[in-house]
């Protein structure tokens, strides 16, 4: 059987390319770009009634890809309420042109108000549906309503929820006091008992009314503008509450989710020349024992550094004064993480950090005992901080410019 | 028309490899997570130890008469009307089967792909295909299958490959952490899917050349597919976790769709699909012909190939009535199917291997 046609007279032949041809002539479920009303940042609350409230930023493909300026801003806002998050999608063709397109979503921003009422019900529909990625940010808009939040146009980035994202990433891997958290990451955090789940905060910087307008890029200091916050902690699937910046930046230490960031500290106690201690690479480990009835967490931090700036007179070419420089780095290192620790334990009550999924790792047995209520353990828990710091090179100057001779 | 019916013990282990890894990677990774947590892939292994078994026990029947299938070797031992009767199960098994396998291709489409098109459009498509390919024969069948195995494994050692960097190796401990027992529970899952499925492949074993080869080439075929299959499953616990691969529907799907290269290669867990879409389509054509063989020898029809486009329509419709929904079929494959194969792929192999056996001992004593 060399060809499998040619022994079909003509007619058939003919007869099965036609049918090819019936086939093959498009796919059933084909959308054309230009049907597509292509969603990059989605806001979700609740109103007063209980109904969610949906916003969606979509972009406006003429916009975008245009080089000359025009008035017409890059994205436009589109909103619908419902009593279900399909429902309230689905309504929104009544005002966007298009339907809309979920595939290339950056960022969920969740509003304020549903965040504390539990923001699992509303995950389900943003997992389960195929046309949703699992690549975007899951957000909390911090004392704002996620409408403004993403009515904000942005200089630099034309679409404003490229921004939100780039910026979450860029300080996220640069100064380490957010963290990015993906759908997934977020599902399968409040899914877990051993571990409570964070996210980023946004908020608005300025004047609400401006950002709304393309004006608002027309300054080189924008009036309004977006900014990442610190972290929200979360109990199950409700927001019980913020961490500050030196706290965010504590439980990013422990996680081991710190790339690169900076360290200061004064010289001296009274003096008010300051070090600052680039942070290159951090190592972390969590590892869990049992002591009497209580588990014990140690939190080990390996970190490699360079002297980033000396404000004081240092003699800098002593190993002795990298060294005590060292000391001072990792003082503040541990300061910070137990600033985390303490707000988990004694201000929110939660295990954010996971610590329960160890104790599940290392003592399964033990784990099943105290699975049930963790959380009350998890305050008795004992957390030893152990840090280490190297500082390995000071830059392309060998002593403070200030010191002389 | 020029026809030649032998393959070699090459080609039938691309095609053993192929056999096990089709819709068993759509739909093994799931359960095993659910029912062994972290140590599903454990299961996976243990599953390949009781293959290896059943091989050694396929390939005793397949031996005992050179050139006959299973289910002439079942007429041939107990005689027309008996054997007949227990090849009807078996025929019924693999339709059956076939039929599920068709309809999983379809559901996995309508479900991630294209959730607006029509079940059946897709089913017919897919079998319109599958239908031309077992109208060439099985040697056709296994020269294809010796294009097509390299496609496969390079996309699967990619896929592993760009997986790798998202690994979370704190997700899959506790290693036995709930003791033994899930995972031996566990296994039966795969187990059933595919590991005695391979029983189908009794059909086209006569086929093989070089019998001695061909025992070592079937076991490592299940081998070579069993580990990719428990590599899957390894990676979707490791990469999503055990909780997450339980919650997903189709856990390898969602592994594929974590590739990110560099930050801007993403979104390609489409081309990683061709993998399932190969290999259903492999698994579905050694079925299909298996059945129609079966069928044609059943009825003394001469040639199985006037039976194909017939039975393709009953496919058709069958993997549509087979279940009204998706949770019907989970629920069917969590409970019955392990002793639905169980029967077919054990008890009835046994029972016929025992009937040729005393039937041979017979008529040496004449």
């Amino acid at each position: 059987m060399n060809n499998n046609f040619s022994f079909l007279p003509i007619s058939k032949r003919l007869f099965i390319t036609l049918a090819c041809l019936l086939f093959l002539t498009g796919c059933w479920n084909s959308r054309e770009l230009d049907d597509l009303g292509i969603a990059v940042a989605l806001g979700i609350d609740k109103t007063q009634e209980g109904n969610y409230s949906l916003v969606v930023q979509m972009i406006n493909p003429s916009e975008i890809a245009t080089e000359a300026p025009s008035t017409r801003p890059p994205v436009s806002l589109y909103q619908s309420e419902g009593e279900t998050i399909f429902e309230a999608l689905r309504k929104m063709t009544l005002s966007a042109p298009r339907k809309i397109y979920m595939s290339q979503l950056r960022l969920l921003i969740i509003g304020p108000g549903l965040a504390e009422e539990g923001i699992l019900p509303t995950l389900d529909l943003l997992y389960r549906d195929p046309e949703f990625r699992t690549s975007f940010l899951v957000t909390v808009a911090k004392d704002i309503e996620v409408e403004a939040l993403l009515s904000v146009i942005t200089a630099y980035e034309k679409i404003p929820a490229n921004k939100i994202m780039d910026s979450i990433i860029a300080a996220e891997s640069h100064w380490a006091a957010t963290h990015g958290v993906y759908i997934d990451q977020i599902v399968s955090d409040i899914r877990s008992p051993g571990k409570s789940p964070i996210l980023t905060g946004i908020l608005l910087e300025g004047s609400e009314e401006a950002g709304n307008n393309i004006s608002n890029v027309e300054n080189v200091d924008s009036p309004a503008r977006i900014h990442v916050d610190h972290l929200s902690v979360f109990k199950g699937d409700r927001m019980l509450g913020w961490l500050n910046e030196d706290e965010s930046k504590g439980y990013n230490y422990i996680l081991g989710n710190v790339k690169s960031t900076l360290i200061n500290f004064p010289c001296e106690e009274k003096e008010s020349g300051k070090i600052g201690i680039e942070i290159l690479r951090t190592n972390a480990a969590i590892d869990a024992t049992k002591t009497g009835s209580n588990p014990s967490i140690t939190v080990t931090l390996e970190a490699e550094g360079n002297v980033g700036e000396i404000q004081c007179d240092l003699d800098l070419t002593k190993p002795e004064t990298l060294q005590e420089i060292a000391d001072k780095a990792e003082e503040d290192i541990k300061t910070k993480i137990s600033a985390a620790i303490t707000a988990a334990k004694e201000q929110y009550q939660t295990d954010i950090f996971g610590f329960g999924n160890t104790i599940a790792r290392k003592n399964p047995t033990y784990w099943k005992e105290v699975e049930k209520n963790w959380d009350e353990h998890f305050k008795e828990t004992v957390v030893k901080v152990e840090v280490k710091l190297d500082i390995r090179r000071k830059g392309t100057i060998v002593q403070p410019v200030q010191k002389k001779g | 028309m020029y026809r030649n019916n032998t393959i070699s013990p090459r080609q039938f282990m691309y095609l053993v490899i192929l056999f096990t890894i089709g819709s068993s990677i759509l739909i093994v990774p799931g359960p095993l997570a659910a029912g062994a947590q972290q140590d599903g892939w454990i299961a996976a292994l243990l599953s390949l130890a009781v293959g290896m078994l059943l091989i050694f026990l396929y390939h005793k029947i397949g031996i005992l008469y050179e050139n006959k299938t299973f289910i002439e070797v079942t007429i041939d031992s107990f005689g027309p009307w008996i054997g007949r009767g227990i090849s009807l199960f078996y025929i019924l098994f693999i339709y059956i089967l076939a039929a599920l396998v068709l309809r999983n291709i379809g559901d996995f489409m309508t479900t991630q792909i294209m959730p607006e098109t029509p079940l059946q459009f897709t089913l017919i498509l897919f079998l319109l295909v599958v239908i031309m390919g077992a109208r060439s024969g099985i040697e056709t069948i296994g020269r294809s299958s010796e294009m097509f195995i390299s496609f496969i494994v390079l996309l699967l050692f990619f896929l592993f490959l760009f997986v790798t960097p998202q690994i979370e190796t704190d997700n899959f401990q506790p290693i036995f952490g709930s003791g033994l027992k899930p995972i031996i529970s566990t296994s039966f899952t795969m187990l059933g899917t595919p590991i005695l499925e391979m029983v189908v492949l009794l059909m086209i074993y006569p086929e093989v050349k070089e019998k001695n080869k061909a025992k070592y080439a079937w076991v490592f075929g299940m081998l070579i597919g069993g580990v990719f299959l428990t590599m899957i499953t390894l990676l979707s616990i490791l990469v999503l976790g055990s909780d997450l691969t339980a919650l997903n529907a189709y856990p390898s799907y969602e592994l594929a769709s974590k590739i990110n290269i560099a930050g801007f290669w993403e979104g390609i867990e489409i081309i990683v699909a061709i993998v399932w879409m190969v290999t259903i389509f492999f698994k579905l054509i050694i079925l299909y012909y298996a059945s129609t063989k079966g069928i044609a020898q059943f009825l003394l029809i001469d040639d199985y190939r006037t039976l194909l486009l017939p039975l393709g329509m009953g496919m058709v419709v069958l993997a549509i009535v087979a279940y009204p929904d998706v949770a019907y079929f989970e629920n069917f494959v969590g409970t019955s199917w392990f002793p639905y194969a169980l029967t077919h792929g054990l008890f009835i192999p046994i029972l016929v291997l025992a009937g040729a056996l005393i039937k041979r001992k017979r008529k040496s004593k004449k």
